[in-house]
This record gives C-alpha cells, structure tokens and sequence, in this order.
C-alpha cells in the first residue's frame, strides 16, 4: 500500500518541479471545454437540436459533447498516464533501479494510474463546475454517488487497459504512435462526441467497448436520458473484471519477454 | 559450481539475438562462488559481460541457462526474495529522480523495499550522515555535484540494508576526490565495517587491485581466470616489467627484430605513450630497445617494476583493459 502512496507523492512532487505544467493542468480545463461549446453552436445554431436528439435522446447538443470530453478525459489520462510511466522512468534513468526491487510492478502501476485519476479528478470537477453554471448541467446531491459509482467502474477498467499500454511501452519502447492509434479508435467506436447510432458499423462496435456504457450511464444520469442502470454497471463490472487480469497477466509476460531479450532498459 | 557461498553463480549463459550472424555471447559459461563478506572484483574492458551478469543476478535479465542464487535464494524461482536481499549500485548520475530531495528519493525506495515508516526516518537520517549530506537534505537533487549524487545513490541502495551490494563501475565519470571516497567507503565501511557481500565490477585495474580480495578477469563473456590479486600477478611467467615513458609514434612491429622483446604492450595516458614488457632479463633488452625508441620518441623515463593487473591481462587475452 506504502509503494502507491509514495508513487502519487513522488509524481505530484515531480508536477510541481515544473510550473507550467501545473500552468497546464489548471487552465487546460477552460481551453478543451471552449472549443467544443463553439463547434456545437457553430453547428447547431443553439444548445439543443430536435434530429440530434432523435439520435442521443436529450436535444442538448453541447452537454452531450462535454459529458463525452469529460468521461474521455478519465479515459485517456489513465490510458496515457500508465502507458507512458515507464517510459519516463527510462528517461529519468530509474526504470531498472525500480524493477530490481521487491516492489510489485502491478502497485507501481497503480500508483502511476492514481495520481493521474487525481489529477483527472480536479480536471473533471472544474469541466463539470463550467457545465453546471455555464450550461445548466442539473448534478444534484442524489445524482453525485451513481456518478462516482459509474466513474469507479470505468476506472478500475482502465486500469488494465494501462496495464496492458505499460507492458506496450515496456515492448516498442515508444508507444506513443499506437496510443494515439487506441484513442482515434475509441473516438470513432465510442459515443464520445456523437452518438454512435448515426452510424451501423460504428453503433455495432461500440457495444464492444466499456466506455459507452459509462457514457451511456453518465449521460443518463445528467442528462435525464433514459437507461437501464442494473445493465450498464453489471456490464462495466464485468469488463473490469476481465480487463484487470487480462491486464495484469499481458504485463507480467512482456516483463518476462523483455527480461529475456535484455531490453528492458532500451530506448 | 555449488558451494555455500552468498553469491553461487552456476554455469551461466546469455546469448544476445541467438543464431544471428551479430550474436552476441555476453556471458558464456560463467561460474564462481563469493563468500559471505568477500570483496570479490570483475575485471574487464568495456563490453566484457560484466554489466550483463550483474543485470542476470539482480533479477534484471533472464539468464538463457545456468544457476545463480543469492544468500541462498533463487533468481528464478524466489525474484522477490532475491531483490530484497541485495542493493544494485551502478556509475554514472541517472539512478535518482533529480527533481525531488535526497529524503524524498529515499523515502519513495524505502517504500519500494517495504520499509516501515519509522525505519525509513530512522534510515534516511543515518544515512545522510554517513555521507555527510545532511545540509543538503532538502535540495533537490539537481542541485548536487556529480559526486554528492554518487554518494545518495549509495544511501539509497543502503536504504533497506541490504546484506549483498552488486556495484556495477562505481567511479565511473567521478573526478579523483569523489571516486577516492567512493573507494573508501566500499571498502572500509561497507565491507570491513558492515560486513556487506560485494561483487564490483570495474575496468580500472587500481581499483579492482585496492579493493578485492579475490579477482576475477573477465573477457568475452568468459572469466579467464580468478584468484586473489597477488597470486595473480605471481601468475606471470615473467616477474619483471620493463616500462618506458615518452612522447613520440610508436609501432608494435618495431620491436620484432630485438630477441625477447616482441611482447609488447603499449598504451596512452595524460599525454604520454606507455611502453611495457614482461620479461626477466630487462638489462638484456633494455640497451636495444632505448635505441630504437630514441629514434622516433623522446624518452621521459624508464623503469623496472612488478607486474600489474593490466599485464596479467594482457598476458592471457592478448589484449589491454583499456581497449580490448
């Protein structure tokens, strides 16, 4: 447990050596949110759009995109966070000082995953803050718990899906071409910024993907769309179950792989 | 090889891209045994294997066959037990997060070696004194001299006291004032003080010479030959050195005319061209030799001393450490 609470510290001490990433976290928030707003009543005319809604289920245009950027940013965090952490420790030339001690890769992992869950966290909370005053977005008290409850399912997803972009890093040493590749994917499959009904390949493949049941369910909540709450957490803590070892067991045999090759240290 | 010794390497084999024609056979067949509380040194020119055994001990490297275990666990089938047992040491300043304080390094290893809190502090305290870097215990590491970060890359692989310390190249980069320290503290307070277990690996002969009881010259992935530094030495056949000192363009070949002196080991330092022979009878091949080095060189000194390290390695590699 002291190994994941040690990773966050270490992580946010080494954030707060470089000001203008701090710089970045605290106004990044503002600078993805606006565009979207923008785009939608470029588009739209409006904040609401009657064939849309035929679509989404909820006429509101722009908080169905921004709910959509929120939940993605939990997901690309996490995703680049892990993928990319071993990465850095090769960087800063620690990678081999950490993997030679008794410390499961697995918690260090997680404590990479978590710091930038924290950091995601404070993102989210001030796109949802812009949400709520800007856009009316109704979040009352009742609703905050399944939000969490729903957020938590995909994280613990995500997770392995880290995993396994970490065991990735671990293998082509630089993995950020493939990473962009995963997330154009999840862009196109998953309802991040349309719903995916507009199309029958893409409504077909996203029901193969845990993110559009958190966005299903995130946006239902939200925005009053209907949806069937039982399903969608059962179908993420199915996921999750599945995506954790999978993760974990990816991993544990790229480690051994580049143990064995002797390229583990390599650039 | 099996023994009761604290390191029992056994017949140990990496091969790098096997049955390519650039295979690489870093390690090839290597065995010894190091006793508990031994010194133990591995010699050899860059490119010998020596990093890559100490990756294959450390857990690091998956070795292609043989046995190695660590105070008596194996690194196959008990990793974790084994990296809780020693601490990894290596040259060069990039084992440490440079953007963090010495006592956040160590306490986030400290964490990794499942330190308790309360001896971490304890720890982190004692040993920012033996190294004599408490005023610096909240500057980030950034901000240190190549030498003080040598000295917390050392705290930090103490941090979990570890019974075996595996230090790959420990002076390496460092200027003379730091790698004496370094030398010393290995030495005199973790080996004769604290008792630790050491492999070093080194291509500095004065340093595997000073510091280990026993050596092992490794070469190609093989160790050519393993004893204690004099016995070694005492290995040459011959037991003189002739070695002249000077300024000039020497070739090996011009020697081969002069009876006894074809045997040859010339190397570069601080400007100078060091010419060295082994021999018995220097007075023999002294006078011949001057007169031809005279021709092309200016003569700075000659001297006859004992054999080296170095001239037990090129006695059986036929190369030199330097640059073999």
């Amino acid at each position: 447990m002291w190994v994941i609470v040690e990773e966050v510290r270490k992580s946010i001490r080494i954030l707060l050596a470089y000001p203008a990433e701090v710089v970045f976290w605290i106004f990044s928030p503002l600078l993805w949110v606006i565009p979207l707003v923008f785009q939608g009543k470029a588009l739209v005319g409006a904040f609401s759009s009657t064939p849309f809604g035929s679509l989404a289920g909820t006429d509101e245009f722009i908080p169905y995109v921004l709910i959509g950027a929120i939940i993605s940013t939990y997901m690309f965090s996490a995703v680049w966070s892990m993928g990319n952490s071993f990465r850095d420790e090769t960087y800063y030339g620690t990678l081999e000082h950490i993997l030679s001690s008794p410390a499961r890769p697995a918690y260090i992992l997680i404590g990479k995953g978590l710091y930038n869950s924290i950091l995601s966290t404070s993102f989210v909370i001030v796109q949802l803050l812009i949400c709520v005053f800007i856009f009316g977005l109704d979040i009352t008290l009742v609703k905050i718990l399944p939000i969490f409850m729903f957020l938590l399912l995909l994280i613990v997803g995500l997770y392995g899906i880290g995993f396994m972009a970490a065991a990735l890093t671990l293998l082509v040493k630089e993995a950020h071409g493939l990473l962009h590749m995963f997330e154009y994917v999840l862009f196109l499959f998953s309802p991040i910024r349309y719903p995916v009904e507009v199309n029958p390949i893409t409504k077909a493949i996203s029901v193969f993907i845990p993110l559009t049941y958190a966005l299903n369910a995130l946006r239902g909540l939200l925005l009053n769309i209907e949806f069937n709450f039982l399903k969608n957490s059962m179908i993420l803590l199915g996921i999750d179950c599945v995506l954790i070892p999978l993760g974990l067991v990816v991993f544990h045999y790229v480690e051994k792989r580049t143990k064995t090759r002797g390229t583990l240290s390599d650039y | 090889m099996v023994g009761s010794g604290e390191i029992i390497v056994n017949d140990i084999r990496k091969i790098f891209k096997k049955g390519k024609p650039d295979e690489v056979r870093a390690v090839d067949g290597i065995g010894f045994t190091i006793n508990k509380g031994e010194l133990f040194g591995l010699l050899g020119p860059n490119g010998a294997g020596k990093t890559t055994l100490i990756k294959c001990i450390s857990t690091l490297l998956i070795p292609d066959s043989g046995s190695v275990t660590v105070g008596g666990y194996d690194i196959y089938r008990e990793p974790l037990e084994v990296r809780r047992h020693i601490g990894v040491l290596t040259g060069g300043e990039r084992s440490l997060y440079w953007k963090l304080t010495p006592v956040e390094n160590l306490r986030y290893f400290a964490a990794l070696y499942g330190v308790s809190r309360k001896v971490t502090k304890e720890r982190i305290t004692y040993l920012l004194e033996l190294m004599g870097l408490v005023d610096k215990s909240n500057v980030r590491v950034e901000k240190l001299s190549s030498g003080m970060k040598q000295k917390l890359s050392l705290a930090r692989v103490l941090i979990h006291d570890p019974p075996v310390l595996l230090v790959d190249e420990p002076t390496l980069g460092l200027d003379p004032y730091f790698a004496r320290f370094i030398r010393d503290f290995v030495k005199n307070e973790l080996n004769k003080k604290l008792k630790k277990t050491i492999l070093l690996t080194t291509h500095y002969m004065d340093e595997a010479d000073e510091l280990c009881e026993r050596i092992a010259f490794m070469n190609r992935g093989k160790i050519e030959a393993l004893d204690t530094p004099d016995r070694l030495k005492q290995s040459m056949p011959q037991k003189q050195v002739l070695e002249i000192k000077c300024q000039g363009t020497i070739e090996k070949d011009m020697f081969e005319t002069i009876d006894g002196a074809a045997g040859i080991n010339i190397s570069h330092g601080e400007g100078f061209v060091f010419l060295r022979w082994n021999t018995d009878n220097p007075e023999l091949i002294l006078g011949n030799i001057i007169e031809l080095v005279r021709e092309k060189a200016k003569i700075y000194s000659v001297r006859v001393t004992t054999p080296t390290l170095e001239d037990v390695f090129v006695h059986l590699t036929g190369a030199s450490l330097k640059d073999a």
